[in-house]
């Protein structure tokens, strides 16, 4: 039967001190966030990111108010081939087609021009405040 | 039809253009209180400079012209004309201020870092250049010929010899203030005429320009023919004077032209009858005003194919013109960019109002330009038609004189971009000389060109100008723009893809007389094939060589797209601080 | 018999001139000697690799000039590494560029070629040995070159020292290059923070001149110098538009003006097209200076100064004129050229530098001018170059 080995006597004396701190001092420092502007500068990832935000929101505004216009006009063509009557139909005295591209379209476009100005200036106005407070 | 008011008007205007260039608006002081100019050129000037060197000769007389003949299908054009800039404002604008560039093939270099992709871009902007000042030579031509009587090219010469020494010597560099100057100037000479023709419109009972009937003359009407042409009279009416007709040679004599084809020769003149029906040209579609007033009435094969080919061509081609956008880089940033588009908006909407107006009145007041086929000379001679007298002769010395100034302007504009690319970038000739034959060159094709191609409308071949920027330049713009895929050889290939067989179809169209074939509207109208060619060709190459996709293309599209206050990327100074 | 003869005539003369000219166009060796022949291959190998170790020891331009020296060098394999790593490696057997950076920190330590062993298990291998040489910039060891070979001859040893010895050459002046490009912006930064001390006195004094007589001249001239040397001081890179440089010669002007009063005649003429036009930091308002201090200097009459900026087309073009003293042409030659050591000041030099190193040699200054008629100054700069707006 075997004796359990005799206790050693109290632990052996350290030699060295030992450096100690609380856990919180060690952990890794939260960097202050980059700001928006400098990551993009950096081009780093999240720049990359910030900046296909941006791109993205403005291609679709651009393409939707472009299509939307673009889209309405070019339907008209059509719309007269089939139904032959339209191009016959009266507006104010003028024949329809001559009152819609002479004299509706041109407002048309300068009122869908207006609300792109002022939608993509106010897009850019939301991106710069996004961007430059870190 | 000579009128010593619009003679002079014409020179009055060629010679101011030259004198204005020579000395230029020199504002100058000399005293202790100096000019300084650290203003930058407001949105509203340079939208004035934009419409001015745009509106050309086919926006001047073309355009009504082409809805005198062939009704309100041609409408597309000042609606094309215009819905271009909103495409330019909604998807390139901003964006190609941002990138710097002061032309085209600049934007190119910049975003594709590529000197290829540059010389392929200048050849075609020369190639769109050339295009586009050829139906402004011929305009002129015509305008000369109605005024004065004088040859075809003898117009064509002139706007040319005045262009061409206006440039060399230093002149006409597209002084901003200049070509403002010039848009209200155009915008005047065809809006005050327009009031009074509709007035007397008025005053004559304002008939309707939409009776289910022929178009009558509404006087004895002599009419000249300077070219050989083959009519057809709808009903028969008896005319006189001396000339040939199927071959008969007829001296101061009355003859009945019956209903059916006739050939009348080179220099007869011939009084038509009040009340007769006027006979059409050939090649024209015999309407009757009602009919006329309709769409697709036009009498093209597949009016519809037409109507959708200048829809793209024009919506999608103003981009890609070499005049238009070397005035962007005036606006300091992207945003006055936009905001300067939108006002062109406007002007040209404003301008656009008045050639239909013209059309119009033309089916009643000189219906006989049906017959000789110069239908574009109805904004010239409407004014002496409808006001007799010296009213008449001033107004219509007003139209000639804008209609002149038009081609003036655009042509100017035109030279000195085509000279700035030829030397650059073609020809690789620097300094003074090199400018010097560049300019040259670049006014002499064209008006080579002029003696060689048949009397197509001028706004069509404006047309084909389109079509061309719009297979080529267009995608280059709106996918380098917004697509981080694009590569070198995908811009390449679609840039060929698209311009190659547009400029093909171009050239055919305009130097050989239209068949009656099947396939000629698709050369005459090719954007509705090419552009999608262009785009599908680029797009597809570029997805099959990923490993050209140029360097740096995430700093070009913060470049391109990032708004310039926030000064990312050193994307030139921000703006100056602000005095408290 | 004859049409034998005849046949057999044309063969032997058809063969002998075939057999002539096969011989001729063989003999292409005799257009030049071995010598020549070598000395040019191995010239144009050594000159195609200059350009990419002109941009110094990174990945992408060592990639290529390895690929040249591997070449002079004809061994299967050839490395280069800067002080931490392996920047390139060109050939086969890629996997011992692990070692690579071993065998060159023995290099470091000791500043000469060494030769090492390799055993290399791998069958199909080719490398049995490195010979690894140091390249030496300026005195200091920045990298090594290791050839790698079946055996290391002498030759070999050899001419991987003198292949080392020439791309270190290269490197150094890559380093000169870039020295010279400090040296420049040296002295913008001297000229940036160098308002001249007379300018400051004369202006303040100026102002303080209107303080009691006209108070708002005196807060307006205030507030220009404030704005101007706030420019001046700026750091926003090296470039700015024409809008912007314009105005602060328009500050400094005013500044003059306030000093001179009426003898300080002006004109100044901006097309609107060329505002936007980007152009280097400082590059006209030291010549304004210059026309203001030459123009003025020992005159009792107005002094005229014209500065005019048109629109050129794709350029823009600026010209600062003054009818004062006029310079010494050839004392301005040497300047131009770089031969005189500019005193503090004109920054005549430096701007015509600047100007040709961002555009190109054709856009220098141009200077006319003669003792007692005058000076005019053109800047000719384009709208758009590739440099700064290429992105």
């Amino acid at each position: 039967m075997t004796v359990p080995p005799p206790q050693d006597g109290p632990a052996p004396k350290p030699t060295q001190r030992v450096v100690v701190t609380s856990p919180r001092t060690r952990a890794p420092r939260a960097r202050r966030p980059y700001s928006g502007t400098r990551e993009i500068n950096e081009q780093s990832e999240l720049g990359a990111v910030y900046m296909r935000t941006l791109i993205r929101a403005q291609r679709r505004l651009g393409l939707s108010v472009c299509l939307v216009v673009c889209g309405s006009l070019s339907v008209l063509p059509l719309l007269f081939s089939i139904e032959p009557d339209l191009g016959r139909a009266r507006v104010l005295g003028l024949g329809l087609p001559w009152f819609l591209l002479c004299v509706a379209t041109f407002p048309m476009l300068l009122l869908a021009g207006w609300f792109y100005v002022r939608q993509a200036e106010r897009s850019e106005r939301e991106f710069a405040e996004l961007v430059e407070r870190p | 039809m000579t009128s010593g008011y619009a003679i002079v008007a014409v020179l009055v205007v060629a010679l101011g253009t030259i004198l204005v260039g020579t000395y230029g608006l020199r504002v100058s002081r000399t005293t202790s209180d100096f000019y300084v100019a650290s203003r930058t050129v407001s949105p509203w000037w340079n939208a004035s400079a934009i419409g001015g060197e745009y509106l050309s000769a086919a926006s001047f007389v073309g355009i009504a012209g082409l809805i005198f003949a062939y009704g309100p299908d041609m409408l597309w054009f000042p609606v094309g004309y215009t819905a271009g800039y909103l495409v330019l404002l909604t998807m390139v604008a901003a964006p190609l201020r941002r990138s710097g560039a002061y032309t085209l093939p600049d934007f190119a270099e910049a975003r594709f870092r590529s000197r290829v992709v540059r010389a392929v871009a200048s050849i075609l902007a020369l190639a769109i250049g050339w295009l586009y000042l050829l139906p402004q030579l011929e305009g002129a031509g015509l305008t000369l010929n109605t005024v004065t009587g004088a040859p075809d090219w003898v117009g064509a010469l002139i706007v040319t010899l005045v262009v061409t020494v206006n440039v060399m010597s230093g002149g006409m560099r597209s002084i901003t203030f200049v070509q403002a100057f010039q848009y209200w100037l155009k915008l005047t000479a065809i809006t005050v005429p327009i009031v009074f023709l509709i007035v007397v419109w008025q005053v004559h009972g304002a008939e309707s320009m939409t009776k289910p009937e022929f178009p009558t003359f509404r006087q004895d009407t002599k009419v000249a023919f300077s070219h050989q042409t083959t009519i057809h009279a709808e009903q028969s009416i008896f005319i006189k004077g001396s000339g040939e007709i199927d071959g008969l040679r007829i001296e101061d004599a009355g003859l009945v032209l019956t209903n059916g084809y006739h050939r009348i020769g080179q220099g007869s003149e011939f009084t038509f009858p009040q009340g007769g029906a006027v006979p059409h040209v050939s090649t024209m579609d015999h309407n009757t005003n009602a009919t006329w007033a309709l769409p697709e009435s036009s009498g093209q094969k597949f009016p519809l194919y037409g109507v959708y080919s200048l829809i793209i061509a024009t919506f999608l081609g103003t981009m890609g013109l070499p005049h238009v956008i070397v005035r962007f880089y005036t606006n300091p940033n992207g945003t006055a960019a936009r905001r300067t588009t939108l006002i062109v908006l406007g002007l040209l909407s404003v301008f656009y109002l008045m050639p239909p107006l013209y059309g119009a009145l033309g089916r009643l007041y000189t219906p006989e330009l049906l017959m000789t086929g110069q239908t574009d000379a109805v904004v010239l001679v409407l004014p002496t038609r409808m006001i007799d007298g010296i009213g008449g002769q001033l107004l219509g010395a007003l139209v000639a004189g804008g209609a002149f100034a038009a081609f003036l302007s655009t042509s100017s504009g035109l030279v000195v971009s085509l000279a700035g690319v030829l030397s650059q970038d073609v020809l690789r000739l620097g300094g003074v000389r090199g400018f010097r034959i560049s300019t040259v060159l670049a006014g002499v094709v064209p008006l080579a060109m002029t003696f060689v191609s048949t009397g197509m409308p001028v706004a069509d071949m404006v047309g084909l100008a389109f079509a061309v920027a719009a297979s080529s330049l267009c995608p280059l713009l709106m996918l380098g723009i917004w697509s981080t895929r694009i590569t070198t050889v995908g811009a390449i290939a679609g840039m060929l893809a698209g311009g190659v067989p547009a400029l093909t179809a171009g050239l055919v169209t305009m130097f050989s007389d239209a068949d009656d074939s099947w396939y000629e509207v698709l050369l005459s109208r090719p954007a509705a094939w090419t552009v999608p060619l262009g785009f599908a060709v680029m797009y597809v190459v570029s997805l099959l060589t990923p490993r050209h996709v140029p360097p740096g293309v995430q700093r070009a599209m913060v470049k391109l797209h990032a708004p310039e206050n926030l000064g990312l990327d050193g994307s030139g100074p921000s703006s100056a601080d602000e005095r408290s | 018999m004859q049409d034998f003869l005849t046949a057999a005539a044309i063969l032997i003369v058809g063969g002998a001139a075939v057999l002539v000219l096969w011989r001729g166009t063989r003999n292409k060796q005799s257009l030049s000697t071995e010598a020549q022949r070598v000395t040019y291959e191995t010239l144009h190998t050594a000159w195609s690799a200059a350009p990419p170790l002109r941009a110094g020891l990174v990945p992408d331009a060592a990639k290529k000039s390895a690929r040249h020296l591997r070449t002079l060098l004809d061994t299967p394999a050839l490395a280069l590494t800067d002080e931490t790593e392996v920047v390139a490696w060109e050939g086969v057997s890629e996997h011992h560029a692990a070692e690579a950076m071993t065998q060159a920190e023995d290099v470091f330590l000791t500043g000469r070629t060494q030769a090492f062993d390799i055993g290399c298990t791998e069958p199909n291998c080719p490398i049995n040995c490195a010979v690894v040489a140091p390249l030496t910039v300026e005195g200091r060891v920045v990298g090594t070159l290791a050839a790698y070979s079946r055996e290391a001859s002498a030759g070999l040893v050899r001419a991987t020292n003198q292949v080392a010895r020439w791309a270190a050459g290269q490197l150094e002046l890559a380093e000169l290059d870039r020295s010279r490009t400090r040296l420049v912006e040296a002295e913008v930064r001297a000229l940036r923070a160098q308002i001249s001390p007379h300018f400051i006195y004369n202006s303040l004094s100026a102002i303080a001149s209107y303080v009691r007589t006209n108070p708002e001249r005196a807060r307006t001239l205030l507030l220009d110098f404030a704005d101007f040397t706030r420019y001046s001081f700026r750091r926003h890179g090296d470039f700015t538009t024409l809008a912007e440089e314009l105005r602060s010669i328009d500050q400094y002007l005013a500044l003059e003006r306030a000093r001179f009063g009426e003898r300080l005649k002006v004109t100044l003429q901006v097309a609107p097209e060329v505002l936007p036009v980007t152009v280097p930091f400082l590059c006209l308002q030291p010549l304004v200076e210059n026309a203001v201090r030459h123009g003025m200097e020992g005159k009792v009459e107005p002094g005229h100064i014209q500065i005019y900026a048109n629109d050129g087309g794709a350029e823009a073009q600026i010209t600062i004129e003054d009818d004062g003293i006029g310079m010494d042409p050839d004392k301005l030659r040497r300047t131009l050229a770089g031969q005189v050591d500019e005193s503090a000041g004109i920054g005549l030099g430096n701007i015509d530098e600047r100007l040709r190193r961002v555009y190109g040699d054709e856009y220098g200054l141009v200077v006319e001018t003669a003792c007692g008629l005058g000076t005019k100054i053109t800047v000719r700069v384009p709208k758009y170059h590739a440099g700064i707006n290429g992105m």
